[in-house]
């Protein structure tokens, strides 16, 4: 992506945000002491400010992006085949909502066991034994670490009980 | 957030198979939740007796301190536990007798849980800097009346925040949210800095915040809420002022677990809280902190958090200190 | 007493085996402490504090003064190695620490951050026992209003770390800002933003917003891109700082050092504000300015300067007044209560030979610091040779046991992975990281000061003028500001002219 599309993206969400903040999320999900007779610096004052000002940001984005037509060079490290990249992003936002979610049930140890398991596979590393290796070896050691030296409460997942 | 809240409280569980003899309670080590930070009066507590209940008990603690919102992210926590046993709270007065009475937004109640011990009173103490010239609690009362006085507290629902109302109300000031300002801050420490800076006038919080700055002479102190004098502090109690009402006002902190928390578990609790705080060196470690110890069985800690919260809670309502969404 | 009565006696107190290794052994747990992500120095504090216990109170406060020092330099490795900072205080080291390990100079980096992280040590030491006093009954005129004032001005930071776009750079610090309103309002009590969910109730967790933020873009990115793995061996980081070298961040390091003991001597700012401060005033001053966040070893002395600045003067508040200035210290402070003892102006007097048996230990503490500090870099800095297909996905569960360690909660693993997600999207659209965070530490305390500032006038502005200190920090937010804004018109004009002639 160039400089510019960026600059003018970002200036649209920014303003966008902004927008969604003042209309719906602050009044919704801000409340007000309802019970206060006369409430000096309510608790909107703040975040409406903020709102505000990521507007004006946004509207400098695109302001100063228009006063800039020069295009920059692309971005050179950028990957070649992007679906494919999305769909390596989105099969990771998988792993990291499943494990958050498989944790009470499997402990935190086999949790992390998996995730490195495929994490590592799905950035194909040119290592696969030693990496296989590591998913079983370092959740253990760091559990012996965090449980017995650290005495955290490390969860244990139901089916299997480590000492 | 519907996902989170499922694997939170499944994590909470903490690894429970399905057939949990109680029969063997405890078979494994217990999980103790501490819902305020490292280094805090509840924590300092919960780690002085972890040592002689945990040789009671016969299995490891593992004490975990679960943060935030003033004490509730830990009790919610502990609220959604599987009530076996292996998730227990130290329960504290700001989490569950103040903020049930000021908070209508609070996540708990407190049938949510089930006390089996309060093991610890602690006096409560209102004091203002020397530079303030402020010698008794009348010439505070005196300098109410004529405006512009501030009291600090930990935060809004905390201990301190409904103390200062509480006092003031009691010595006769007929509205004192309006008569005084309230500036809440984030913390104990906070609290006893803004008065040391002139922020607020005065403060009313546990004895053994206060302990360091009265022995260093940075503050002095007006009040005591015991029925004793409480030592290091050179000040009247609440009785000899004649407001025997204030001596309820009081900290505590104690343990609970999950509302349906069998009874045979109950009873082991009492059983080994007996045997703790009988150890000679807690006794010592807490009493030179200025905590007073008075254990309490299942039966009677019910009570007295209950007394204590309906007492709050009436106070409350009547001056419209709740706080609505 | 004489000083050198008082010296003797702390010297007595101090001068036997236990004390000294118990020194020792915290500087080590907290290097190592440090070096975890999640961890935090300020984890390694907690769990040596019931250790503490049965030890004498000097030897027992000397163990955890260790562990404090170890692990603010600790966090400095993940850091640069990493780009995970190990504890918030080294969150400006990443900046241009893991630049410069990218490029093969991992060892230079962390050599320079020892470096720093030691000439600023001891000069807080020293500034702590010979201003103690001084800069204590300075702190005590911070109240509300000045404390307003004096985070307004270290907003100014976010123009230093703003990299090529001070607009991309405000619009990550309102990110920040409005992501720290969540929780309860300080007020009134009133939810905010938290979806009637208890564990959004007391804010984001800062350790989680921390890494997710810079550690879980890396992954990420990997994951878009994995061939990336393979077309940059990081060579050995067997490369070593120069005494040149040292000599040219100087004046750097001795500027961080003295920010350092300033924000540290004032209780509630902490060491991550202080590091972007050294970091920003560094890139001002420095005639490479465009090389600052490309792996600049100036930039590391300086974070790493004004982190450790602050170690030692977080000490003065606490020995002096009794107030403890961070988390840290108020675990310490727990320790000196348990062993009976009441830190004030009337420990000055009364146990006058603890006081100088710690400042003896603190002098010491920067000697061990840099001979552990120097083992430790020698083991870790293999790190940056380790292959990233198997080095990320370990720092990923590192990052999960970390986060869930530091509060025993699931749910910030989950903000981790979804500020790990901003933070990406963040990276792809080149808006700076570092702005966010120093405005999600600075914001609520902005908010909160301000709104005490009103409480105890009534409503009333003119208390945000009260006294010289805020005067002051007017003056120096408006010229900050004013040499910002030129900066920028200029800037623009010379991009302007750099169109039309092409």
């Amino acid at each position: 992506m160039e400089d510019r599309s960026i600059q003018i993206q970002l200036g649209i969400g920014a303003i966008a945000a902004s927008v969604f903040l003042i209309a719906v999320a602050i009044p919704f999900w801000v409340s007000s002491p309802s019970n206060v007779p006369n409430v000096i610096l309510s608790p909107l004052f703040w975040p409406n400010v903020l709102a505000a000002l990521t507007g004006l940001i946004g509207a400098g984005l695109i302001v100063t992006s228009i006063a800039r037509p020069r295009p920059e060079k692309p971005d050179a490290s950028d990957v070649d085949d992007r679906p494919a990249a999305f769909t390596r992003l989105a099969i990771m936002a998988v792993i990291m909502i499943a494990s958050v979610l498989v944790m009470p049930r499997l402990g935190l140890v086999g949790t992390a066991m998996l995730t490195f398991a495929a994490t590592a596979f799905l950035v194909k590393t040119k290592h696969p034994r030693s990496a296989l290796v590591c998913a079983v070896v370092i959740p253990l050691v760091l559990y012996v670490f965090f449980a017995h030296i650290a005495g955290v409460a490390v969860p244990q997942g139901d089916f299997v009980r480590l000492p | 957030m519907k996902f989170v809240k499922a694997a939170f409280i499944g994590a909470m569980a903490l690894g429970v198979t399905a057939t949990a003899a109680f029969a063997e309670y405890p078979e494994r080590p217990i999980n103790m939740v501490i819902p305020y930070g490292a280094g805090g009066a509840t924590d300092i507590s919960a780690r002085t007796i972890a040592e002689p209940l945990g040789s009671a008990v016969g299995k490891p603690l593992v004490m975990s301190n679960i943060t935030g919102a003033g004490g509730a992210t830990g009790s919610v926590a502990v609220q959604n536990a599987k009530a076996d046993g292996y998730t227990m709270l130290f329960a504290r007065v700001g989490s569950h007798s103040v903020n049930p009475a000021m908070k209508a937004t609070l996540p708990y109640t407190l049938d949510d849980f089930r006390f089996v011990t309060v093991y610890e009173i602690n006096p409560v103490a209102c004091a203002v800097t020397p530079a303030s010239g402020i010698k008794s609690m009348d010439e505070l009362i005196a300098k109410v009346k004529d405006g512009g006085v501030a009291y600090s507290s930990s935060g809004v629902g905390s201990l301190l925040h409904l103390a200062g109302a509480m006092v003031l109300k009691e010595f006769g000031i007929e509205k004192p949210l309006e008569a005084a300002t309230h500036i809440p801050q984030k913390g104990g420490g906070a609290a006893a800095t803004a008065v040391l800076n002139g922020t607020a006038t005065f403060l009313c919080t546990n004895s053994s915040a206060l302990a360091s700055f009265v022995a260093n002479g940075q503050l002095v102190p007006l009040m005591v809420t015991t029925p004793k004098p409480v030592e290091g502090f050179d000040a009247p109690t609440a009785a000899d002022l004649g407001k025997p009402a204030l001596e309820q006002l009081v900290g505590w902190t104690g343990i609970a677990g999950p509302a349906n928390l069998p009874d045979d578990v109950a009873e082991k609790w009492g059983a080994w809280m007996a045997a703790a705080t009988a150890d000679e060196g807690f006794r010592s470690k807490m009493e030179a902190r200025g905590s007073v110890i008075e254990l309490m069985n299942p039966k009677d800690a019910n009570e007295f958090i209950r007394g204590q919260y309906t007492i709050f809670r009436a106070l409350v309502d009547e001056l419209g200190m709740r706080i609505e969404g | 007493m004489s000083f050198i009565d008082s010296l003797l006696a702390g010297l007595q107190l101090v001068s036997n085996v236990e004390a000294f290794l118990a020194l020792a052994l915290g500087v080590a747990i907290g290097v190592i402490g440090g070096a975890i992500p999640g961890m935090s120095a300020t984890m390694a504090v907690a769990l040596t504090l019931p250790f503490t216990f049965s030890m004498t109170p000097i030897t027992g406060i000397l163990l955890l003064l260790g562990v404090y020092k170890g692990g603010i330099f600790g966090g400095s490795i993940p850091a640069i190695l990493i780009k995970t900072p190990g504890t918030p205080a080294s969150s400006a080291t990443v900046l241009d620490g893991y630049p410069m390990a990218e490029k093969g100079q991992a060892g230079k980096a962390l050599g320079m951050a020892l470096w720093a992280s030691c000439t600023a040590d001891l000069i807080s030491n020293l500034a702590l026992i010979f201003f103690a006093g001084f800069l204590a009954s300075f702190a005590l005129s911070f109240g509300p209003p000045e404390f307003f004032t004096l985070i307004l001005f270290s907003l100014t930071i976010i123009a230093g770390v703003s990299g090529d776009s001070l607009l991309r750079g405000g619009l990550s610090a309102m990110l920040g800002l409005l992501l720290a309103t969540i929780g309860l309002d300080l007020v009134y009590g009133t939810n905010r933003f938290t979806f009637e969910n208890p564990n959004m109730m007391g804010g984001l967790n800062f350790i989680a917003v921390l890494i997710g933020l810079f550690a879980i873009p890396e992954i990420l990115s990997m994951v878009w891109n994995p061939a990336s793995q393979d077309g940059v061996a990081r060579s050995l980081g067997r490369n070593k700082v120069t005494f040149q070298e040292y000599r040219r961040s100087f004046k750097s390091i001795v500027r961080g050092s003295f920010i350092g003991v300033f924000l540290g001597s004032i209780p509630g700012i902490g060491a991550a504000p202080s590091a972007f401060l050294s970091y920003s005033e560094a890139r001002r001053k420095s005639p490479n300015k465009e090389n600052f966040g490309n792996g600049e070893i100036e930039g590391v002395a300086a974070s790493e300067a004004g982190n450790n600045g602050v170690a030692g003067a977080t000490l003065i508040p606490l020995l002096a007044l009794g107030v403890p200035g961070d988390v840290i210290t108020a675990i310490i402070m727990g320790a000196f209560m348990i062993h009976g003892l009441q830190p004030g102006p009337m420990m000055f007097v009364l146990n006058v030979d603890i006081i100088y048996g710690l400042f003896i230990g603190l002098i010491v503490s920067s000697i061990f610091l840099f001979f552990l500090g120097s083992v430790a870099i020698r083991g870790f800095k293999y790190v940056a040779d380790i292959p990233r297909g198997v080095l990320f996905p370990a720092v990923l569960i590192l990052c999960i046991y970390g986060v869930f360690a530091v509060n025993n909660n699931i749910f910030d693993v989950g903000v981790m992975f979804a500020m790990g997600g901003v933070g990406f999207v963040m990276m792809r659209y080149k808006v700076p990281a570092a702005p966010f965070l120093i405005a999600f530490i600075l914001g609520p305390l902005l908010e909160d000061n301000f709104r005490q500032s009103m409480l105890m006038s009534g409503s009333s502005g003119w208390v945000l003028f009260r006294g010289p200190i805020t005067w002051f920090f007017w003056t120096l937010t408006a010229i900050t500001v004013f040499a910002i804004v030129r900066a920028g018109i200029r800037a623009t004009r010379h991009q302007a002219t750099g169109t039309s002639q092409p």
